[in-house]
């Protein structure tokens, strides 16, 4: 390891990153992709039919949405990027060597998509009439600019679980064109389009829309919501048989966690709570009355971005033990790296231990509690470690290091030398009964050399 | 940091490339992050002197510079993806050192992105209105805006001096001594040129009257004479003497800053209006100009330490290369785990322990004080064993096995039961017992076994704090040999003790007893 482990206390490294991401993918996917999407469709009726109606319904929906993607969306987008840098600066830097290219013109269409927004949002009121239709071609590339950003990122993404020829032959191509990219860029664009359109429904549900349009607009929406419901569907089906069973079969466990794990029937009910909300919402869009529209808007919103995250949640959580896989584990060890580390130990080849923390034993089960574990363990928090050791007896927890990965297949190993899985153990249950000290988060934490 | 080690992987580019993207993406960058806090800067001030103080009257100068802010933001942020991608690329281990050492001020760089952006909006949404909330939401946005660049100079400053890291540890991860002067200059420096980069933006794009554009003049004048002064400040905090080639800079860069600064005085006293190609020019000028200082300082201080680490690469890859077989043997191995039935499950997670034959005889036994079960010789129920599974058996090795779900632990149960018959009844005893040896044995389960297993089998009221407790023998057996056998010798590591003692027949008595405690 090369950088002392950062923790962060209670929530966890791996939430943090999923709680900005969340929130990332329901703006970029539902509203700066879906949602816009809609607004263009909506601007070109309005010049179709010459009506001024749909016209002011697109701009009022851009001008509620042009602050949510310019203040959250990109600003959390970033901020995926930051938060890896801070807690996971190996997996990161090192997907950033591999994936330099797609990220630097992402990079690139990522600015013209900006430029475009802003162009389309100030342009709005200004290029009527003969310029009308060279605003609308303004939305129709600032679209094609975010979806291609979405494409280039789609593969990176892709790649952490199938990452094909590339733990072998490490080859650009392989690692990036890889067997589930497509499949996920389909779902991907499902969910942007069932979320742009339920956003739209609402929208129209909601606002001050002229009650001509109202009807059309609800009508349109709704049945635009339940074509991405399906295609979303479909293509998840797409997506699951693209990856290999030994992720798949994480995927119960991911989605129920311990708390659920004992009753895998709530899957199944879920995801039919979740179809059965968005199809009535979509049928009373087009036929029922407007108050039931308002009434069921809240639930099917939060119906749908909940199977947004499952997704998330599951893609992230199934790639298991590897951050990029054949190569590093989630802890930030490469995988030959945690090899030599049973020979000659973790902490004799850290720099920053042995610059700080040599010789102090109580670090050294802190320090390697940190590199080990931290990616996805919390002490006392989210998926804290005190509540899984406690009862267990040092030399079951012993035992258990020693055998991380074939017992949990998600798990990476435990890296270290044998001296060190047994500082390790004593560390672990000797927790339950310590107080909560905070420097235990990281040896690091607050401590003079 | 000594021994620190690059990433393994190759650099997409070579150096130069890599600098050379790097200079002109953050120009870009800074140019629309400076005009974006300038922006914000003028706004609050000119919403104050408009909303609050009576000033200019009924002008809209205030809205029409917030109404600029939405552009030059989201610019700002798009445009800081490709210098933070391509330094993170070409300056791995001092970027990311230093964005370790001030993580939680990096995190929170989210945060006040966030505030400064959505509440500057709400500001500038419906002005006219609730003037104190406006106010408020300006303040806000201004102050989240203006920790932004702070945050950014001091990880610039930690990721120039390596051999301050050590210290800043020590002191609760944060800047000291002249290095936090040098912070305060740069930082210091930085609010100028957005004053000054600000004001001559809106001077030549917003201001649409004289007075308007007075008002900003004196801005403009008030942030050059602030940057002289920071200036001054700056180049006395710099922690090592500027090289050669820096100086040199500087020296262009103050020639530069002169000029502007004579060609503003001028067309003030002449009362004409600013020429807008030279000026902007000049100021354009200046930012590159000071933007190559800082690269060149900055190179000179990073490129060191990026030196080591590349080198402590090579020498570690080569450590490594041994292992890099194995690690993909590894990964193949995980990649073909399946983990969909009951006998994979059985032999990842059980055999280590528990022996592929079932038998309680896995190659970790012998670091355990307490030995693992022998499984085949179970004799239980569906539901027993899988809370058993679930949530493990306290003060043991075995842990709980949540991490399947109930799917997988029934496959698991049902390959057991298909190959050990672990949810069969125990069966007949293989010898017979008479009926005074079953009454003794009666009466011995009820003076000493009880104590701890209950009249009934389901433990007594202090055994179930025991670690591991004993188990519910009306839904709990073993084969009748099993029984006999820990009956005979005991549990070791657990409460349960040797009755040896006892004579065979009562033995077998007690055997025969506790299957009749069975009820399930």
């Amino acid at each position: 390891m090369q950088y002392p482990a950062f923790v962060i206390p209670w929530l966890g490294n791996g939430m943090l990153i999923a709680l900005d991401a969340v929130l990332h993918v329901m703006i970029s996917h539902g509203f700066a992709i879906g949602a816009i999407s809609m607004i263009v469709l909506a601007e070109s009726i309005g010049m179709r039919q010459e009506n001024i109606d749909w016209d002011i319904f697109a701009r009022r929906f851009l001008t509620a949405l042009i602050i949510i993607v310019t203040g959250i969306g990109a600003p959390t987008g970033v901020g995926i990027w930051l938060i890896t840098s801070a807690v996971t600066p190996k997996g990161i830097g090192s997907l950033l060597r591999v994936f330099f290219w797609p990220w630097f013109i992402e990079w690139l269409v990522f600015t013209i998509e900006v430029i475009l927004l802003l162009l389309y949002y100030f342009t709005w009121e200004r290029w009527r009439r003969e310029r009308k239709r060279l605003h609308l071609k303004i939305g129709i590339a600032y679209l094609a600019c975010a979806l291609a950003s979405a494409v280039l990122i789609t593969g990176i993404l892709g790649f952490m679980i199938t990452p094909d020829s590339w733990p072998v032959r490490r080859d650009f191509i392989g690692a990036y064109f890889n067997a589930t990219f497509l499949p996920q860029l389909s779902v991907r664009l499902g969910i942007a389009i069932t979320l742009g359109a339920l956003f739209a429904t609402t929208f129209a549900a909601f606002s001050h829309t002229a009650d001509g349009i109202r009807l059309a607009a609800l009508r349109l929406y709704g049945r635009i919501a339940l074509v991405g419901f399906c295609w979303t569907t479909a293509s998840s089906i797409w997506y699951m048989a693209m990856i290999p069973s030994s992720y798949t079969a994480h995927i119960p466990f991911a989605l129920l966690t311990s708390h659920f794990s004992d009753r895998p029937s709530i899957l199944g009910n879920v995801m039919a709570a979740i179809a059965t909300t968005i199809i009535l919402y979509v049928l009373a869009a087009s036929r029922g009355p407007l108050i039931v529209v308002r009434i069921l808007s809240v639930p099917t919103i939060v119906m749908a971005l909940f199977y947004v995250v499952a997704f998330e949640r599951a893609r992230e959580f199934i790639r298991g033990p590897y951050l990029m896989p054949g190569y590093l584990y989630a802890n930030q060890l490469l995988l030959s790296e945690s090899h030599l580390s049973r020979k000659e130990g973790l902490s004799n080849s850290t720099p920053w231990y042995q610059t700080l923390a040599v010789g102090d034993p109580e670090a050294r089960g802190a320090f390697l509690f940190a590199q080990n574990c931290t990616a996805c363990h919390t002490l006392r928090g989210v998926n804290g470690i005190v509540q899984r050791v406690k009862g267990r007896p040092e030399d079951g927890i012993v035992v258990m290091l020693g055998h991380l990965n074939e017992m949990v297949p998600f798990m990476p190993p435990f890296s270290g030398n044998d001296e060190e899985r047994h500082i390790l153990a004593r560390y672990l249950a000797d927790l339950p009964i310590k107080g909560d000290d905070p420097s235990r988060y990281s040896p690091y934490w607050r401590k003079s050399p | 940091m000594i021994g620190a080690i690059d990433i393994l992987l190759p650099r997409p580019l070579p150096d130069a490339w890599l600098s050379g993207l790097l200079f002109i993406s953050f120009t870009l960058h800074l140019l629309f992050a400076l005009l974006a806090l300038g922006t914000a800067f003028l706004a609050v001030c000119c919403y104050i002197q408009v909303r609050c103080m009576g000033h200019l009257e009924d002008d809209r100068l205030d809205r029409r510079i917030v109404k600029s802010f939405l552009g030059l933001k989201s610019l700002a942020v798009v445009l800081g993806v490709a210098p933070l991608l391509l330094i993170q690329v070409s300056r791995t281990v001092p970027m990311f050192s230093a964005i370790n050492l001030l993580a939680l001020a990096w995190l929170f760089l989210i945060v006040l992105l966030v505030v400064a952006f959505v509440f500057f909006d709400m500001m500038g949404h419906a002005t006219q209105h609730y003037r104190r909330f406006h106010l408020a939401f300006g303040i806000v946005a201004m102050a989240a805006l203006l920790a932004i660049p702070g945050i950014f100079a001091a990880l610039m400053i930690t990721a120039e001096n390596p051999l301050a890291w050590s210290e800043m540890i020590s002191r609760g991860y944060r800047l000291s001594g002249p290095l936090a002067i040098h912070w305060l200059a740069r930082y210091l420096h930085l609010i100028g040129a957005a004053i000054v980069l600000g004001a001559i933006f809106h001077y030549f794009f917003s201001a649409s009257q004289e007075r308007e554009r007075n008002h900003l003049m004196n801005w403009i004048i008030v942030g050059m004479l602030l940057q002289v002064v920071f200036g001054v400040f700056l180049f006395g905090s710099l922690p090592v003497r500027p090289e050669l080639l820096a100086n040199i800079l500087i020296m262009a860069a103050v020639v530069l800053a002169m000029v502007l600064i004579w060609q503003t005085f001028i067309t003030i006293r002449q009362s004409k209006p600013l020429a807008f190609r030279s000026s902007i020019a000049l100021a354009l000028g200046l930012l590159v100009v000071m933007l190559m200082v800082r690269q060149v300082i900055q190179d000179r201080a990073m490129l060191p330490v990026d030196n080591a680490a590349r080198a402590n690469a090579i020498v570690y890859q080569k450590k490594l290369a041994p292992y890099e077989l194995a690690a993909l043997a590894d990964y193949r191995k995980s990649a073909a785990n399946g983990k969909q039935h009951g006998e994979s499950i059985y032999a990842g997670s059980c055999t280590f322990c528990h022996g592929e034959l079932a038998d309680g005889n896995g190659g970790e036994v012998a670091n355990l004080s307490i030995p693992p079960e022998k499984i085949a010789e179970l004799r239980t129920t569906r539901e027993y064993l899988y809370s058993l599974l679930v949530k493990g058996m306290p003060g043991s090795g075995m842990p709980y096995f949540s991490v399947f779900d109930r799917n997988k632990l029934d496959r698991l149960i049902d390959s057991l039961d298909q190959r050990y018959q672990v949810l069969q009844k125990p069966g007949n005893l293989p010898v017979g017992v008479n009926s005074a040896a079953l009454a003794q044995a009666g009466a011995v389960y009820r003076e000493t076994c009880s104590g701890c297993h209950g009249s009934d089998g389901r433990g007594s009221s202090q055994s179930t704090a025991f670690k591991p407790p004993p188990p519910d023998f009306t839904r709990f057996s073993m084969t009748p040999r099993r029984t006999f056998e820990v009956i005979t010798e005991g549990y070791r590591g657990t409460m349960m003790s040797s009755y040896a003692t006892l004579p065979e027949e009562v033995r077998w008595g007690l055997v025969d007893h506790l299957q009749k405690l069975r009820t399930e």
